[in-house]
């Protein structure tokens, strides 16, 4: 059992329940991202991994339990204070600013304007669309392009904490393969915790150090994703 | 009477019967507020008859402002102009032309005309292909300004500011009003309830909620709003034509935009969406203002405001929901398990025959030098394309590549900017979308598109407005559906959640009904773009089984934007890549895999799975 407050853990979730109106989507769920770790959550559809994440991040209301970042317990916050934390959420459903220009929705990341002009560089080489398209509206994008975006955005922000919802849905094969090493890249350099929800298995263990798997509101299997069956045990999972 | 008692036989009879109880409840709780009107002018004194009466004619206005702003999402300020269209088409014919009962029929008559009339043009103005909500909010108060304008610069003839006055009108006793007209207001209120509730009214929450989807599925919202628009305006043209009989005045405030805010006020007050509210909150407000400006003569309206302030704020809902609740709670329990039978959405899903499609190998959809840009932004250029029944095309491509865009050209006549398009050989010019779907076509958007507040079924439903006509005063108790919709429900046991509301479904949840919805639109050619997205590996195979299905067993033509070339390789019979916004390539799924372009431009080593 794990300890709310220890500042080692990036995200605690103790005993967390929550769901709309009648409905109760998590059920007394534990998981802890330890600091500087990706860990990955699958599960299948309407098992509630993204009710997980709107929970963490303060958008939904916890029924029981407590919620900790860092050693602070943040349970009672809401979003805005716990995205003041250097915590970010790439939400599914498209978040991006849709009348701003591609510079101005990346500005929106960053505290000062000189530290974005620093960090740009990095994006350019993630995703070299950006570079020559700065002044485009968002919302003009291709549904894929503004998926790298949501991806940039929270890059440039130098998140301690990243919550990431389905970030590969609907990016062609080679880009995915681009976000994996930026993520993993972001990690290594920055310490950056990282708790990504997939349905893409390889792409999680590719990039992920730990996974877990929801089902029905609980976490029913946890490990590393070195081990040498984890992508059998987890297809498993999925299967029943 | 349990219903697991019955034989099968009767089990049939017993869905009719639980199908009939909403109605049968309707139908008696409007006998008893009919006879509620009957009994009430024994009760009441002169003064509070004449404010009521006044009142009811009001709560039929009010009716009608809920059924477009709470029901259809269309707020609206300009319900006082029919009103005002009605009472002054009563008041001109019984000035200028005298009264008989001859007369009278030939002013009701006026005032419906009138009040549709208008209701055509100022329709057609707010709801043509492409405006928006706030634009017809505005026409709606735009048009109440010209009515006054118009009635005040109509001389003696509408009697301008001073309107019309000491005209002979139907000489019922008070007595005799008061029935008249709380039977007609309980008869509308019923109606109106019923209706919203049908399969048919079920659309306009559908309207509310998604109306781009509404399109796609075949639904000329358009000129549903319009004439959903003509038939309000007709009630409120009567309920004009009756309080002008009734009260022998008519002014312009009437048709104007003062009265037409006070409405909306009404509704909000009494809770809206819930038809009876507003229909209480005009009745109980006009009778409480009637005595408070006689007590408080000057601050009663700031009365009224802080009253209103202070529901808006407290009970953002209205009056109504939170005391129905509270009336409720006490046999809830006790009636439970009868009432939740009846109320909640129990279809039971049937499978619909469908029909064999035409020979397999014709061209079903057929493009032909088509382009697209945006401004000087070439996004599409020179595409020729024809893809054939029993055909399931992938059309795959770099992020940007010009994938939805070239969707969108298919499916919506006015997104082209060159070229021809023909659906199952119809030339589809500049047909709007809900056009193109009766040509034969369906389509499943990226990103989730499905009615919100509306449950599973209620969304399947409309999926099939185009095909099965819907009730206008009842709820269906079978949902047909055809064979492949049905197979994406079962594969993603969303047949399980049949009444949920679709917002609490989960994203790929959501993505699974969008397919099953446009499944069961029957189309010949289905353009899916990344139908598998947000779905487990599992629901992923099931899907590519049904859509393998789709081609061999219904002869439909599948085109498909996807990423998972796992996925591609296993179920397309073609694959066609598209590359800065040309098709660079077409070929079997071997050619075009293993190709160089593919390899260098798209491809990624983990793959998806």
């Amino acid at each position: 059992m794990t300890e709310l407050l220890v500042r080692e853990a990036a995200l605690v979730l103790e005993g967390v329940s929550a769901g709309y109106g009648e409905s109760m989507v998590l059920r007394g769920l534990r998981l802890t991202v330890p600091a500087g770790s990706v860990v990955a959550l699958l599960g299948k559809n309407g098992m509630g991994k993204t009710t997980l994440l709107k929970a963490a991040m303060g958008f939904l209301p916890k029924r029981e339990g407590r919620v900790a970042m860092a050693g602070v317990d943040i349970t009672l916050f809401p979003a805005h204070r716990i995205a003041r934390r250097a915590v970010s959420y790439t939400s599914q459903e498209q978040a991006l600013f849709a009348d701003l220009s591609i510079k101005d929705n990346l500005r929106l990341g960053v505290a000062r304007d000189a530290l974005l002009d620093e960090r740009l560089a990095a994006i350019y080489a993630i995703f070299p669309f950006i570079e020559g398209r700065l002044a485009q509206r968002a919302g003009t994008l291709s549904g894929g392009e503004q998926k790298m975006l949501l991806v940039a955005r929270a890059l440039v922000a130098r998140p301690s904490l990243m919550l990431v919802d389905e970030i590969t849905e609907g990016l062609q094969p080679s880009v995915v393969d681009k976000v994996g090493a930026a993520l993993r890249h972001e990690r290594d350099r920055n310490g950056t915790a990282m708790l990504l929800v997939e349905q893409n298995v390889g792409f999680a263990l590719a990039v992920a150090d730990r996974f877990a798997v929801l089902k029905r509101g609980e976490i029913v299997l946890e490990g590393d994703t070195h081990d040498p069956g984890a992508a059998e045990a987890i297809r498993a999972q999925l299967r029943v | 009477m349990t219903e697991s008692a019955l034989p099968p036989a009767a089990a049939l009879t017993s869905t009719d019967v639980r199908a009939m109880r909403p109605l049968r409840r309707v139908v008696g709780v409007a006998a008893a507020c009919a006879g509620v009107a009957l009994i009430a002018p024994w009760l009441l004194d002169t003064y509070t008859l004449n404010i009521l009466i006044r009142a009811i004619f009001f709560a039929m206005l009010a009716l009608t402002v809920d059924v477009l702003w709470g029901y259809t999402g269309f707020l609206t300020f300009g319900q006082s102009a029919f009103f005002g269209a009605g009472a002054y088409a009563a008041a001109l014919v019984f000035t200028h032309l005298g009264f008989s009962p001859g007369l009278a029929w030939l002013a009701l008559g006026a005032a419906l005309l009138a009040a549709a009339a208008i209701a055509v043009v100022t329709g057609w103005l707010s709801f043509y292909h492409g405006s928006t909500a706030l634009y017809a909010s505005v026409i709606s108060l735009v048009l109440p300004i010209v009515m006054t304008q118009l009635l005040f610069s109509g001389g003696t003839f509408t009697g301008s500011s001073s309107g019309l006055t000491g005209y002979t009108a139907p000489d019922f006793s008070l007595e005799a009003w008061f029935r008249i007209a709380g039977c007609v207001l309980v008869l509308l209120t019923a109606g109106a309830w019923l209706f919203v509730r049908s399969d048919g009214g079920r659309v306009l929450a559908a309207i509310r909620d998604n109306e781009t989807r509404c399109a796609y599925l075949g639904i000329d919202t358009a000129r549903l709003k319009i004439v959903l628009l003509v038939g309000t305006a007709a009630i409120a043209g009567l309920a004009g034509f009756g309080y002008a009989s009734f009260s022998g005045v008519v002014a312009p405030e009437l048709a104007g935009f003062v009265f037409g805010t006070e409405v909306i006020i009404w509704v909000a007050l009494g809770g809206r969406g819930t038809l009876v509210g507003p229909v209480l909150g005009a009745l109980l407000i006009e009778w409480g203002s009637a005595y408070l400006s006689g007590s408080l003569p000057f601050i009663w309206k700031l009365f009224l405001g802080v009253a209103f302030v202070l529901v808006i704020v407290l009970l953002p809902q209205g009056l109504l929901p939170p005391l129905a609740r509270l009336l409720r709670r006490p046999w809830a329990r006790r009636q439970s398990g009868t009432d939740a039978a009846g109320t909640a959405d129990t279809a039971v899903l049937v499978e619909s025959p469908v029909r064999a499609a035409a020979d397999r190998g014709t061209p079903v959809i057929e493009l032909a030098g088509v382009a697209k840009h945006f401004g000087s932004l070439q996004v599409l250029s020179g595409i020729d394309f024809v893809a054939y029944r029993g055909e399931l095309v992938s059309l795959i491509g770099p992020n940007g590549a010009g994938k939805t865009t070239l969707m969108r050209c298919m499916s919506d006549g006015a997104e082209r900017s060159a070229g021809t398009v023909r659906i199952d050989g119809h030339d589809i010019a500049h047909a709007p979308p809900h056009a193109c779907v009766r040509f034969g076509l369906g389509r499943k958007f990226q990103t989730a598109n499905v009615f919100e507040t509306l449950t599973v079924a209620e969304c399947l439903r409309m999926a099939r407005v185009r095909i099965d006509t819907p009730s206008l005063w009842r709820r269906s108790t079978t949902l047909a559906l055809p064979p492949h919709a049905l197979a994406v429900l079962k594969a993603t046991e969303l047949d399980r959640k049949l009444h949920v509301e679709a917002q609490h479904l989960s994203h790929g949840e959501q993505q699974a009904l969008e397919l099953a919805m446009v499944l069961a639109l029957e189309p010949q050619v289905v353009l899916l773009d990344e139908p598998t997205a947000g779905l487990s590996l599992d629901e992923r195979s099931r899907i590519g089984a049904v859509f393998t299905d789709l081609c061999v067993r219904f002869n439909l033509c599948l085109l498909l934007v996807e990423h998972d070339l796992d996925f591609v390789r296993e179920i397309s019979t073609r694959i066609v890549v598209l590359h800065q916004g040309r098709l660079a390539l077409s070929g079997t799924v071997q050619e075009v895999v293993a190709s160089e372009l593919v390899q260098t431009i798209y491809a990624g080593s983990a793959g998806h799975d």
